[in-house]
């Protein structure tokens, strides 16, 4: 497999946000800023990585039946080491991630990856894919905390251009929603004219 | 625009003459007593409020249509301009522009046109916008001028809580309801539409007087105002008799807030509403139960905009489940 | 290369191992941040009560009391310049904001007077509520230099000298309540 193709295919075609539809929870939970999003993804991709390279190094050494509660324990340990230093480097982050950071012990792509990719794959590739994923989904929280910030709050990356509040709604729960939705719209015109101008030149 | 898109009922149909256009400007006429019951107590800021909203919708379908989806405009089938009423009907009127406008393009852009326009929007485009403009602004949408009679003068836009507001804020301090009684309007006010509040919701009298004209023009049935608006006389009925001191008697729940624009105009919004019978029945009832909840026991003194959205949401399953028997069908 | 065989023995020894090697792991980074995240939460405090008192040059957190209030035991952390008492910082506490629980840290100098309130902890509404956090309007700024007992902590609304937050008084009530609390138990016992 061409290893720059495994590498895009995370941030538009197989965007574990916009398109598999995985991890909603942080997704919709966290990204009241481009901050939070950024952070929350970065901790997500830095799982993603080291999970995915422990399981295909170790993939064989592990029997078949047990084989999903050591994925979980390797990647429970490393949320944890993330949730440790965190708390201990960046306490303000932290405590605005608060509860979300354990949680990506349940998120989708990372168990997702590891079942579906970082077995059946070797080291390289699965680094590979751990980063495509973890970055993508970085992005996509990114985008999204972003243009919540800039709606809700008339901000972006904590510089306030206006005085007083946005449209509060995008900081709330519904505006998450919302602005996720119509990213998702976005992301399936642009895959759609993709896969079209690709059938064409072939 | 066509018959056809318009939902009616289940099979056999018959054919009538309605239309979709005869039947938005009837809807229209029946709306225009409380606009003229607004711009009696509210003054010219009422019909900037409801002209800016009205327009808005309008241009925002006409451009969404043309631009955005390619399609044939249906601005002159009326359902946009019945958004734009029902939406200015729902906000102060001391409302600033930018944010009708801002309502406006919900409205039809979120709620109508995302969702493939007329005939398939699950929920009632005004009533997103409003509570989309009440979840973003909550001071704005929660400061009402005073009506005109009560000001000191034609240009002092005093603002003043909701009698419902006041009501909830009391009972909540501990103040038993019966001296609570003496700081919100009469009743005859409440019916007549003399106290504080959105533009279209004061005027009991005007909302009646637009049901009665649907009734008789056979735009909607019975069925849902009439669950609606019993369910919470019943509901509150019940809450005042076991204590009365700590809560509102039933006619000043039902003449208060939102609970006849909501029961007469946009629960029976014929797209989101159920078909049959028996549905709307279930489908009123359950969102008078769901008002008195969220008035009540909630956070928010008025809860008429929440309930028919969250029903909103059920009307597929209400549809399902209220399926007349097919004719032909042996009734066990 | 063929998957080890799903022997009990195997699985068992695999679980084992990889119990054994994560908790290790996870053990040492434990370790390793212990220092660093009580720190951090030390240093959190210390600069909520650096905020609400006047100028200190001792460790208010080490010489920490309780005293009892109606909603519980109340920490203070009392602030002393030269081993002189200057003001005492009182974690408050309050259960009817309109999210649930709000924690402000209160600054009261040692007559009793209000130096300034800062926002631990709340849950109220964007936009609304959390205006009570001084970073969003001057809401809490009205109490600084205030005299409790010579005013009625309450919203003008309930007949108090206090300008309640627009559209929400019950934060405003909630705030107002926190500080009469911690006002009343600091009074009553909390000088020492």
């Amino acid at each position: 497999m061409n290893q720059w193709d495994n590498f895009k295919k995370g941030f538009l075609k197989e965007n574990p946000v916009f398109v598999l539809l995985l991890g909603l929870c942080p997704t919709l939970g966290v990204t009241t800023s481009a901050l939070n999003g950024l952070a929350m993804g970065l901790a997500t991709a830095f799982v993603l990585v080291m999970s995915n390279s422990v399981i295909s190094l170790i993939k064989n050494l592990i029997p078949s039946k047990v084989r999903i509660p050591s994925f979980i324990v390797v990647i429970a340990s490393f949320v944890t080491i993330v949730d440790l230093v965190m708390a201990g480097y960046a306490p303000a982050l932290h405590a605005k991630l608060g509860l979300f950071i354990p949680l990506i012990v349940v998120n989708c792509i990372v168990l997702g990856r590891a079942e579906g990719f970082a077995s059946k794959n070797n080291l390289l590739s699965s680094l590979i894919d751990g980063a495509s994923m973890g970055l993508g989904f970085a992005f996509a929280l990114t985008i999204l905390g972003g243009i919540r910030e800039l709606l809700g709050g008339g901000a972006f990356f904590g510089h306030k251009f206006i005085t007083g509040d946005g449209i509060l709604i995008f900081v709330l729960a519904p505006g998450a929603f919302i602005v996720l939705g119509y990213l998702i719209a976005i992301v399936n015109i642009i895959n759609k004219s993709k896969a079209k101008a690709h059938c064409s030149t072939d | 625009m066509n018959n056809n898109l318009l939902k009616v009922s289940l099979s056999p149909h018959i054919s009538g003459k309605g239309s979709v256009k005869s039947i938005m400007y009837g809807v229209i006429i029946a709306l225009m007593p409380a606009f003229i019951a607004g711009l009696y107590f509210f003054g010219i800021g009422a019909l900037r409020v409801t002209l800016t909203a009205v327009v808005a919708c309008v241009l925002f379908e006409y451009v969404i249509q043309k631009y955005l989806l390619k399609v044939e405009s249906t601005i002159s089938d009326g359902s946009a301009i019945i958004t734009g009423l029902l939406l200015a009907y729902n906000v102060p009127s001391n409302l600033p522009p930018n944010i009708i406008i801002l309502g406006s393009l919900v409205a039809i852009g979120i709620a109508k046109m995302s969702f493939g326009g007329l005939g398939n929007n699950p929920f009632n485009p005004a009533l997103v916008g409003r509570v989309f403009l009440l979840i973003s602004f909550p001071v704005d949408m929660t400061s009402w001028p005073k009506p005109i009679l009560t000001r000191a003068s034609a240009i002092d836009a005093v603002t003043a809580a909701t009698p419902l507001a006041i009501v909830k804020e009391g009972l909540a301090g501990g103040t038993p309801y019966s001296k609570l009684l003496t700081q919100i309007p009469s009743y005859w006010d409440l019916f007549i539409g003399n106290v504080g509040g959105c533009i279209g919701e004061v005027s009991a009298l005007a909302l009646i007087i637009g049901l009665f004209y649907m009734l008789y023009k056979k735009i909607i049935t019975w069925h849902i105002p009439v669950s609606m608006t019993g369910s919470i006389f019943i509901f509150t009925g019940i809450m005042c008799l076991i204590n009365p001191q700590s809560n509102a008697d039933p006619f000043f729940h039902i003449l208060t807030g939102g609970v006849l624009l909501g029961a007469i105009f946009m629960a029976t919004d014929m797209v989101t509403s159920p078909m049959t019978p028996k549905g709307m029945l279930i489908f009123g009832s359950a969102i008078g139960i769901l008002t008195v909840i969220i008035r009540v026991f909630g956070a928010y003194p008025e809860g008429v905009s929440f309930s028919i959205l969250i029903m909103n949401a059920f009307v597929p399953l209400i549809n399902k489940f209220c399926k007349p028997k097919r004719f032909g069908e042996i009734i066990k | 290369m063929a998957n080890k065989e799903s022997t009990f023995i195997n699985m068992v020894a695999t679980l084992f191992i990889v119990t054994f090697i994560s908790s290790a792991a996870v053990g040492y980074v434990y370790e390793a941040t212990k220092e660093p995240i009580a720190q951090a939460r030390l240093e959190k405090k210390t600069i909520a009560i650096r905020a609400v008192v006047p100028d200190f040059d001792n460790k208010p957190i080490d010489e920490t009391y309780t005293i009892n209030s109606n909603v519980g035991p109340l920490s203070c952390y009392p602030a002393k310049q030269g081993g002189q008492l200057v003001g005492t910082a009182i974690e408050a506490i309050t259960n009817k904001g309109f999210g649930g629980t709000v924690k402000l840290m209160v600054g009261l100098l040692p007559n009793g007077v209000i130096k300034d309130i800062a926002v631990l902890e709340h849950k109220e509404t964007p936009g609304l509520g959390d205006k009570m956090d001084k970073s969003k309007s001057d809401f809490s700024i009205q109490f600084n230099g205030k005299d409790p007992s010579k005013m009625k902590l309450t919203v003008s609304k309930d007949g108090g000298d206090i300008n309640a937050i627009t559209a929400a008084t019950i934060s405003s009530r909630a705030f107002c309540d926190a500080v009469q609390t911690a006002y009343t138990s600091y009074m009553k016992e909390g000088k020492q």
